[in-house]
């Protein structure tokens, strides 16, 4: 291919005090084999702005070049708040370079170089905000696929924000690096058993990643190590990790549940969505216990003998697109209103619950109610106290769901303090990436109440998905 | 060709088979002769169009011959020469136009696999080619090992094209797409920002197969108008 011969000139353009496009240059803050970084400022941008300088020229790989380009063409098409936004790139043949946000935080990386012990709460937590972060790109149709925690910045409030897309794979763009000679592009740790086989379309290879990540931070270990080899890459396609809870006793077991779910060899047998497996960090109790969450011993010598004859025939499973996975596995939020007498209403939003789960074998339903607001002063009566109260709701949630017969994973239930409902539940519908709202609307209507009708209409104006309307 | 200027064109270039379709060739033609003759647009000359002054009858079915024959009867002497006199193939500084393939033009080869787009690239020469013929939008994109890998872009889609390797752009059909949706398909390049944008845009396909019907034209045509295949 053919590289444009005046790029040598690359190192005299970029230096500290030149102006390039009106970008301001200031210090060279990080030499990489890849890439240089410089901060810069620019009259009209007032956040700080980092450009990123691909090392090109002779003795270069032309690697560089490439995931150069590839990182320009999706971060320019990235929106999102954990991700550093795009300010402006450079002609790529005369001056390469792309201007993003340069955000504060240090790389997950070091934490871990310092040998920090990360109490279990907080890789919990950490996890949770990842899996959040990688579902805003899956959201958007693009895959990551170099999720470490070289490429983690975390802030010193702990906002998460994910960098270096250069072996990013977005489906609205053609990807660069296809067909690569070289397979299994990526950092030996963390790269999926389909990213070894070449593969660069699969979502579910960053949940792989973020596994690793949890896995690592958890045990101070990788579960796979860092082979250096084919053959040592390979060995995660049939090689089960290490149980958790044998390095460290205190990790729950619903905890290495997930994260051995997440490092399953099949990308079909581990979470579907990035989403699902937030909400599953943050709610425990949904997690489905398997023999995974059991596992005290690494496999035996005959059983690992089997599994890698399996392995001989590892195939990758089908890669969906990336913002299927929602759709397959999509979080339904029921509104209920727990002071409806309507008895015909609340059968109906019941069938319409239940048909919609049916539809979706990996659909979650999240059963919401909202109160006004909890007594700020602590009654005698548990009754009247403002957990009293919070549990009181709960058991009639949990009323209204039992005909259902949900198994707890694909159930939960949450009273929310707000004294105006539909904004409450049109932000938590947004945090949760909801796919649809079921309201009832009863022909009784409460009192002839018109706030109660409003909210519905703010709902459906605002809500950020599907909204159904169940009436009687 | 309302929408293009509506999106800031500044030049067109028709790539070819202008005639052989459609129920208007008299006023298309008349059109875009106007469009080249003030230097507002290139065009190529395509199968259809040359069917007009070549005999293909051997190489066309049925449905295409009637077509050719009925345009035949349509066109006058100047628009028949307009036709005659399209270059087959128009090469800039960067840019190749032409109808079929850039790899033996007149033999009206399809560029629809990575062997076709290598060919047609390899014989351009020309960082970007653009072509029409095949009646599916694709952007071939040239890999590190050299291969042209098959894309399909998504309509509205800013495309980054950088010049640094070799592109091949399938345009897709103006009034004859062939993936079951009608609407019209062009593409915008941007040289300034190396951007390649597909688009699709809807257009009165009912009333286009209308006159197609009332013209005599076979039946088949006028419907694949409506289905878009």
């Amino acid at each position: 291919m053919a590289i444009a011969p005046g790029i040598e000139a690359v190192d005299d353009i970029f230096q500290e005090g030149k102006v390039v496009d009106g970008f301001v240059l200031g210090k060279e803050v990080h030499r990489g084999g890849m890439a240089s970084l410089f901060s810069a400022t620019k009259e009209g941008i007032d956040i700080p702005i980092l450009l990123k300088i691909p090392r090109v020229g002779r003795d270069q790989p032309v690697e560089s070049l490439i995931s150069f380009e590839t990182e320009l063409t999706i971060l320019r098409a990235l929106k999102s708040p954990y991700v550093p936004q795009y300010l402006g790139s450079g002609n790529m043949a005369t001056r390469p370079y792309i201007a993003m946000e340069r955000v504060e935080g240090r790389p997950l990386e070091d934490l871990i170089k310092e040998g920090k012990k990360f109490e279990i709460d907080e890789v919990i937590r950490i996890g949770a905000d990842l899996a959040q972060a990688v579902q805003s790109l899956h959201a958007q149709d693009a895959i990551h696929l170099d999720i470490k925690p070289e490429n983690i910045l975390i802030d010193a409030n702990g906002k998460l924000t994910l960098i270096d897309f250069g072996l990013s794979h977005h489906e609205r763009f053609p990807d660069l690096l296809a067909e690569e000679m070289r397979k299994g592009i990526g950092s030996a740790p963390y790269i999926s058993p389909e990213q070894v086989s070449g593969i660069r379309s699969d979502y579910r290879s960053d949940i792989f990643s973020i596994g690793v990540i949890l896995y690592e931070l958890l045990t101070g270990q990788l579960p796979f190590g860092n082979p250096q080899t084919m053959s040592g890459l390979r060995k995660r396609t049939w090689a089960e990790a290490f149980p958790p809870r044998a390095i460290r006793k205190e990790i729950p077991r619903w905890l290495q549940e997930v994260v051995l779910r997440c490092l399953e060899a099949r990308a079909d047998d581990r979470y579907q969505s990035a989403t699902r497996l937030r909400q599953l960090l943050r709610e425990p109790e949904s997690v489905k216990l398997t023999e995974r969450s059991e596992r005290v011993e690494p496999l035996s010598f005959w059983e690992s003998m089997k599994r890698w004859l399996r392995a001989a025939g590892y195939e990758p499973s089908p890669s969906p697109r990336p913002s299927r996975g929602n759709q397959d596995a999509p979080l339904i939020i029921a509104a209920i209103d727990t002071r409806q007498s309507d008895e015909n209403l609340r059968e109906r939003m019941q069938t319409t619950a239940k048909n919609v789960l049916l539809v979706y074998p990996e659909g979650r339903l999240v059963c919401l109610s909202t109160i006004a607001n909890t007594p700020t002063f602590e009654g005698n009566v548990e009754s009247q106290t403002a957990s009293g109260i919070v549990r009181g709701r709960l058991v009639q949630l949990m009323e209204w769901a039992k005909p259902l017969k949900l198994p707890p994973e694909r159930i939960s239930y949450h009273v929310l303090e707000a004294l105006d409902p539909a904004t409450r539940i049109v932000d938590f519908a947004k945090d949760n990436d909801a796919s649809l709202i079921l309201i009832g609307a009863s022909r009784k209507s409460p009192n002839k109440v018109t706030p109660w009708r409003t909210s519905m209409t703010k709902i459906v104006e605002e809500a950020p998905c599907s909204v159904h309307i169940v009436r009687t | 060709m309302a929408k293009a200027r509506e999106l800031g064109v500044t030049r067109m270039v028709f790539l070819g088979d202008i005639v052989g379709y459609n129920a208007d060739p008299c006023a298309l033609i008349d059109r875009i002769a106007e469009l080249v003759a003030s230097k507002k647009a290139l065009a190529v000359v395509g199968n259809h169009d040359e069917a007009i002054f070549k005999d293909y009858r051997n190489q066309m079915n049925a449905n295409a011959n009637a077509a050719i024959e009925w345009t035949k009867t349509q066109l006058n002497n100047s628009q028949v020469d307009f036709l005659q006199g399209l270059p087959l193939i128009i090469n800039e500084e960067q840019i190749c136009f032409v109808h079929a393939s850039a790899h033996n033009p007149s033999d009206w080869n399809y560029v629809t696999d990575s062997m076709s787009a290598w060919r047609c690239a390899q014989s351009s020469g020309k960082t970007y080619t653009f072509v029409g013929h095949a009646h599916e939008q694709a952007l071939f994109y040239q890999s590190a090992v050299g291969k042209l890998i098959r894309f399909a872009p998504h309509p509205g889609d800013e495309v980054p094209v950088l010049s640094h390797r070799q592109w091949v752009g399938v345009v897709g059909s103006l009034g004859q797409p062939r993936d079951g949706n009608p609407e019209a398909c062009f593409a915008i390049f941007e040289p300034e920002l190396s951007v390649l944008t597909f688009h699709r845009t809807p257009y009165d396909y009912f009333a286009a197969a209308n006159k197609v019907r009332q013209a005599g034209l076979p039946e088949e045509l006028a419907n694949r108008l409506i289905t878009g295949r």
